[in-house]
């Protein structure tokens, strides 16, 4: 064999096939890249495979210098890992952008007006819109934030909301984070990579970026300050070093120019929060708090944290300080109240949602359980009250014993779960790990996507959002703590 | 700046500054044993007095041969003192401050902590060990390069000066036992060609033979060692050089509070300041360097009781 056909690349659209009844993203049915693609596609095809895997080699190794890293539960504290990411980018047309931004916010909108009005009036649960029973009795449902009134009644600045392209080409939400939504900070990074290993492709491709998004996120914090306070204190609470998203934590301050605090270092005196600073105490104004409700007051949730601050809840109920997001914003990404997100926009915005959701099942309806039970394997059951992909079965994929374990799950506690139709996720050509003989270097791998939405003043959409990519053949399970990997998303300008 | 804050920049300075230090003594320590005269005792195990790590040593090796001292000293985990763990130690340390120090800094501290970790014990052999070191040397002057390039000189950085500084000035401290230790003293060697090379060995484990013969030529005379390691204002190793550093930053510190005393009455350095000021290197030679070098140890530990008791304590 002569060089010049060892080097030869492997044209993209022969090697690569995808299964029937799946949405390629990045090819049409006649294998014709679609909008926005055909750059992507044409500066792929040019190169080298064996160049490939050697950017991703010079990626990974970027991320590890620069440490951007997550721990994993359950091994070693402390263990660091890369979060595998992919270098063919995911790409989106400005069409379809502008249909997925108006869609999310109006969704967040809609959540954010939801949260409000279950700790304030209640007119949603009077208007026998959603039962007020599945509202009180929802885990996330938190007395102590009966009655706040967040700055400009702001309970949500930030959601990432989990979107996914089933076989017919839309989009679906499939779930949404409305407590503390993760993963920002890779978007930013693996745009800070990629620019590095392609800088020529995503210059010739108006790439919309994303560097704003630290400045943005800033600047919504700020509108929360009591008072309207023109130069507030903002800090951000961290559970700390183990903490499985810490390196996003410290890369947001870092970006924001503001403190990273851990509940230690924060007091509350006087209903009022500081921190303890070399030269006493300093009042605090805004925190971003990245640590769950249950954490974050021993004196209202749960007594034994060590990460909260004793007193914090009656500072917010005073007015000297604001949290975001709001005590009790899980209410509104609870996985069964999530069947009424469409009702929920309607009912509060008075639109017809822009993006359908994911069909989802209430498992405490008896004539709905036993139909979800009599063919559970063609379903992913949910728990009600879990996210980072946790806990959740995939009928058709399942185990006959984790089948019956899901039964026993949902028998026992019904509300406890949801179900939802299985999702053909939508694929993405995805770079192997080892380039198998003939099969070239891309397979067909699952994709999902999560974009951030700001709400402030000025609310906002993150031009893209985190692309997660199932790396395992076949798997639908795109999440970090699940063997998942992302890739960088492109927005394009035009 | 949060009391952790600054707890963990003067930790990470301090961590920086040991594993340099202990780079340069190994590796000087390592020089002399080949090309200096053939000393009397076991000089690894000097070393290790010198360091004062003989009983931690002794827990886990058999004898102090050159590799079982080198393993120890560099890459040795269970040693918190070895060049890895410090190393660990203030990468540590600066991953709950990421945000407060540049990205550059965090990139370097990083990068070297992640070879650290790789580093193995062929790049100790005898064929290696000098490229290991001099590479090593040459990391730690590169983040030198980039705290002074890239760190605003606000309270972070003050607490940063305050950790090096400490950490320096007491290292200088150790090398009081340096002389005693290489050999047991024979009367016909001081001053002799064996003497002049230990001092010799002294200064290099300061980094300061080059300074020391711009200043004083080729006569390497005990007194004026002395003067150059302790009392040299000039010097950046001395311990004059150090508290100066520390009277500033101390200072700097104080003003910064919100309301700042009009004029510090009394500096945790003022008694090292004194007790440098009271003495020359003439009169602690006769009185007895190691008693004095001692007192001077006892005094940077007070400072640092000092500092942490006023600004970083935390309850």
């Amino acid at each position: 064999m002569d060089a010049q056909s060892v080097s030869k690349p492997v044209p993209i659209s022969d090697a690569y096939r995808v299964a029937a009844g799946l949405f390629d993203e990045m090819f049409d049915e006649d294998r014709k890249p679609r909008p926005g693609c055909a750059r992507v596609v044409a500066d792929l095809l040019a190169r080298d495979p064996g160049r490939l895997a050697e950017l991703r080699a010079r990626a990974d190794a970027m991320f590890l210098r620069m440490g951007v890293t997550f721990n994993v539960y359950g091994m070693d504290e402390g263990s660091e890992k890369i979060f595998p990411f992919d270098p063919i980018p995911r790409v989106i047309d400005a069409a379809t952008w502008a249909h997925l931004e108006a869609g999310l916010m109006q969704r967040v909108r809609a959540l954010n007006a939801f949260i409000k009005d279950v700790y304030g009036a209640g007119e949603i649960m009077k208007d026998g819109v959603i039962p007020r029973d599945l509202v009180l009795g929802c885990p996330q449902y938190r007395r102590a934030a009966v009655g706040l009134q967040p700055q400009h009644g702001t309970f949500v600045t930030v959601a990432g909301i989990d979107l996914v392209r089933g076989a017919d080409g839309r989009f679906y939400v499939l779930e949404d984070n409305v407590r503390t939504p993760s993963g920002v900070s890779y978007v930013i990074q693996n745009r800070v990579v990629m620019t590095r290993l392609m800088p020529d492709l995503v210059r010739a491709s108006s790439v919309r970026s994303v560097e704003g998004y630290p400045g943005d996120l800033l600047e919504s914090l700020c509108d929360l300050a009591p008072d309207g306070k023109s130069h507030p204190k903002v800090a951000l609470l961290t559970p700390g070093l183990y903490n499985s998203a810490f390196f996003e934590h410290v890369f947001l301050s870092h970006q924001m120019g503001i403190d990273l605090v851990e509940g230690h270092d924060l007091v509350c005196v006087d209903h009022k929060v500081f921190m303890k600073t070399v030269h006493g105490l300093e009042q605090v104004d805004v925190i971003y708090r990245r640590i769950d409700d249950d954490f974050v007051d021993p004196v209202v949730f749960r007594p034994d944290s060590l990460l909260g601050i004793a007193g914090l809840t009656s500072a917010i109920r005073a007015g000297n300080v604001s949290v975001a997001n709001g005590i009790g914003t899980g209410i509104a990404d609870d996985k069964a109240i999530f069947a009424y997100t469409p009702a929920i926009v309607r009912y509060y915005l008075n639109e017809e949602p822009i993006l359908p959701i994911v069909e989802t099942h209430i498992l405490s309806d008896p004539d709905v359980r036993r139909t979800v039970l009599r063919d559970l394997d063609r379903y992913v059951v949910k728990p009600t009250n879990a996210s980072g992909g946790y806990g959740v079965v995939i009928g058709p994929k399942a185990t006959y014993r984790e089948l019956i374990q899901a039964r026993e799950g949902i028998e026992r506690d019904p509300s406890g779960f949801i179900a939802q139709p299985v999702v053909q996720l939508s694929v993405h050509p995805t770079l192997l790990g080892e380039s198998a003989n003939g099969a070239g270097p891309f397979a067909p791998r699952h994709i999902d996507l999560r974009p951030f939405v700001l709400l402030g003043k000025r609310p906002r959409v993150l031009p893209g959002g985190l692309t997660r990519v199932a790396l395992r053949e076949g798997s639908l399970i795109v999440n970090s703590s699940q063997g998942g990997g992302s890739k960088d998303t492109w927005v394009l300008e035009r | 700046m949060l009391r952790r804050i600054a707890d963990s920049l003067f930790w990470a300075a301090r961590y920086l500054e040991r594993a340099e230090w202990r780079a340069r003594l190994v590796s000087v320590n390592h020089n002399l044993l080949i090309e200096g005269p053939a000393p009397a005792g076991n000089a690894w195990s000097s070393l290790l007095a010198i360091s004062g790590d003989q009983e931690l040593f002794e827990q886990d090796y058999k004898s102090a041969d050159e590799s079982s001292v080198l393993n120890f000293f560099v890459l040795d985990e269970r040693n918190p003192s070895s060049i890895r763990s410090c190393i660990d130690a203030a990468r540590a340390n600066t991953r709950a401050l990421r945000h407060r120090i540049s990205s550059e800094l965090w990139l370097e501290l990083n990068t070297l902590h992640l070879d650290a970790k790789g580093w193995s014990p062929s790049l100790l052999g005898t064929g290696e060990v000098f490229d290991f070191f001099s590479q090593l040397q040459e990391r730690f002057y590169r983040i030198a390069g980039v705290v002074n390039g890239t760190l605003p000189r606000g309270v972070g950085f003050d607490f940063l000066v305050l950790g090096i500084m400490l950490e320096r000035a007491e290292n200088v401290t150790r090398l009081r036992d340096i002389k005693y230790h290489y050999l047991l003293p024979r009367v016909e060697d001081v001053g002799g060609p064996l003497d002049l090379v230990q001092w010799a060995a002294v200064l290099r484990s300061a980094s300061a033979l080059e300074a020391y013969r711009l200043a004083h030529g080729n006569m390497i005379r005990t007194d004026r060692v002395v003067e150059m390691l302790l009392f040299d204002p000039t010097f950046p190793r001395s311990a004059r050089f150090c508290v100066d550093r520390l009277e500033t930053a101390l200072r700097r510190v104080a003003r910064d509070a919100p309301e700042p005393a009009v004029a510090p009455s009394a500096l945790a350095s003022d008694g090292l300041a004194g007790l440098l000021a009271s003495r020359s290197s003439g009169d602690v030679i006769t009185t007895g360097l190691h008693d004095f070098l001692l007192d001077v140890q006892e005094e940077c530990e007070r400072i640092s009781g000092a500092v942490f008791d006023q600004y970083l304590r935390f309850e």
